[in-house]
């Protein structure tokens, strides 16, 4: 990811901020826009919302076979992410895991936001939330 | 308003063609196209417009100027199509809308794609720096999310999945121009290295170089090519994303849902007409949820709709005849294209091992995935002989 693309969603990258929809209550996060990808208005009226600091693993993999830099197993997970003051809508989200077993990692379970390094590009590391099964679930 | 035949089709065999540049994969094609035609066909005096997918991987072959340095068609319109892995069918339903409106008589629809001399940089790097501010979301990854999840959700196992895989290779050893040419066991398919859990390496389409052309013509023109043309029923292209909160978009394509629907409506048919289908099969699961999204069988039944045997060669409903993109390899803006000329020799009774007996309405099925990887486009075409 290079610089100016990190420079546009370091809002969400370094804050648990999502975006809801007026209009539908569809939360989007990382994406901030005008326009609601779920029901099309446009424009849109969007409200900041923090995201709770935890989420739900709706499905996940664990990937063994990528490039030779990447530290490999990556397992990564769709989660929903709810609002922190339990209102509306979660939001959907890709997340990397990160400090956990792989055989934790199941479909429903829950997993805490991390806020760690995604991927270093050499001088500008880009940080970001990852996400982990909470440690006092760890056997 | 005149309907569009496909009324010849022309291919290469697929496979490592490291010494076949870019612009041979389109001239092979092409010319096995011109070559196959029942009644001939005079290139510069019959081909109205040009419809020209790929991806452009190889990055040899941007803009409609780059198939006709390929295949001599300058002066007549060529347009390139891009829409990820439903690049091919696109370009083709594209060309059937031209004619459908009049604006043409004869089509050339071709796709090519040189997977191998880039491969690196479109699965690998390409995916994991650019797409959704850098998760790490690679093809199989996004494929296996859904597997993950049907198993969960619908009890579907390791070795259904992994079936369809089998189906495949089987197929593709009959099928003359696929990559792949081996049968695999369940076993095999489990014991192969795993790329992103739960998928393993024989659940993965090849890396595979290939093109593919075929012709279209309107009513008037169509029986001056052949006497058995092969009409276009229906078609529909449609895109959704698993961002929007629907929980089918973590087992399924609603787009696929969407494009299907579309197509059957304009066609007429309904998923009990389909005879034999060619669907997107880039991994093992996306075939088994397509199973459900076409409206094969019922939500959550792929892997026992698979298990009965039904989408077998010799099932009720023969999907992917021809071996699919696990086997027959999946070289992108060839292969939808590739999987209209199987319909087309299927519903014409010249697919030779692999015809399905009587088949006269057959189906044409691809999902893509853009570089944001959080959703799909899909593109169902219907024929019908």
């Amino acid at each position: 990811m290079s610089g100016p693309r990190y420079h546009r969603t370091r809002r969400q990258d370094q804050r648990l901020v999502g975006f809801e929809c007026q209009a539908c209550g569809f939360v989007s996060f990382p994406d901030e826009k005008r326009i609601c990808k779920r029901c099309g208005d446009a424009p849109a009226e969007f409200r900041d919302v923090d995201l709770a600091s935890s989420g739900t693993i709706k499905t996940f993999v664990i990937q063994e076979y990528l490039p030779d830099d990447i530290e490999v197993p990556q397992p990564l997970a769709i989660i929903d992410v709810p609002q922190a003051d339990g209102s509306g809508e979660p939001t959907r989200v890709y997340g990397l895991l990160t400090e956990t077993e792989l055989d934790e990692i199941s479909v429903g379970c829950t997993v805490d936001v991390r806020f760690r390094e995604l991927f270093d590009e050499g001088a500008r590391p880009i940080n970001s939330v990852k996400f982990s099964v909470p440690r006092e679930d760890k056997r | 308003m005149t309907d569009a035949h496909v009324v010849g089709a022309g291919i290469i065999d697929f496979g490592e063609k490291y010494d076949w540049s870019f612009e041979d994969l389109l001239e092979g094609a092409y010319l096995d196209l011109v070559e196959s035609v029942d009644y001939g066909v005079d290139p510069t005096n019959d081909i109205d417009g040009v419809w020209y997918g790929t991806l452009d991987i190889a990055n040899e072959g941007s803009s409609g100027a780059a198939v006709a340095h390929a295949t001599g068609l300058f002066e007549t319109p060529a347009t390139q199509i891009v829409n990820a892995c439903a690049t091919g069918s696109d370009a083709f339903r594209n060309a059937v809308q031209a004619i459908k409106a009049e604006d043409i008589d004869v089509a050339l629809v071709i796709g090519a794609e040189k997977m191998l001399d880039s491969t690196e940089g479109l699965i690998g790097g390409a995916a994991l720096e650019r797409l959704w501010r850098g998760r790490g979301v690679t093809m199989p990854a996004f494929f296996g999310m859904r597997a993950t999840r049907h198993m969960d959700q619908y009890d579907t196992t390791r070795e259904q999945i992994a079936a369809v895989s089998v189906k495949n290779h089987e197929n593709g050893t009959k099928y003359p121009h696929a990559h792949q040419q081996f049968e695999c066991s369940v076993d095999d398919v489990k014991e192969s290295p795993t790329v992103s859990y739960p998928l393993n390496l024989y659940d993965c389409c090849p890396v595979t170089d290939g093109a593919c052309a075929v012709l279209v013509a309107s009513d008037d023109r169509a029986r001056e090519f052949t006497d058995a043309p092969v009409r276009v029923a229906g078609y529909g292209l449609s895109t959704d994303s698993f961002q929007r909160g629907d929980d089918l978009a973590l087992t399924n394509f609603p787009a696929s849902r969407h494009a299907s629907s579309t197509a059957y409506e304009r066609s007429g048919y309904g998923p009990d007409d389909i005879d034999v289908a060619e669907v997107h099969d880039c991994f093992s699961i996306t075939e088994l949820i397509t199973y459900e999204d076409l409206g094969f069988c019922e939500q959550g039944e792929g892997g026992s709709h698979i298990d009965e045997g039904i989408p077998h060669l010799d099932g009720e409903q023969p999907i992917n005849p021809s071996g699919g993109l696990l086997s027959k390899g999946h070289p992108i803006g060839a292969t939808g294209v590739a999987q209209i000329a199987e319909i087309f020799e299927q519903l014409r009774g010249e697919a030779g091992d692999v015809q399905v007996p009587d088949a006269e309405v057959g189906m044409q099925h691809n999902i893509g995935i853009g570089r944001n990887a959080t959703g799909a486009v899909s593109c169902v075409n219907i024929l019908e002989r």
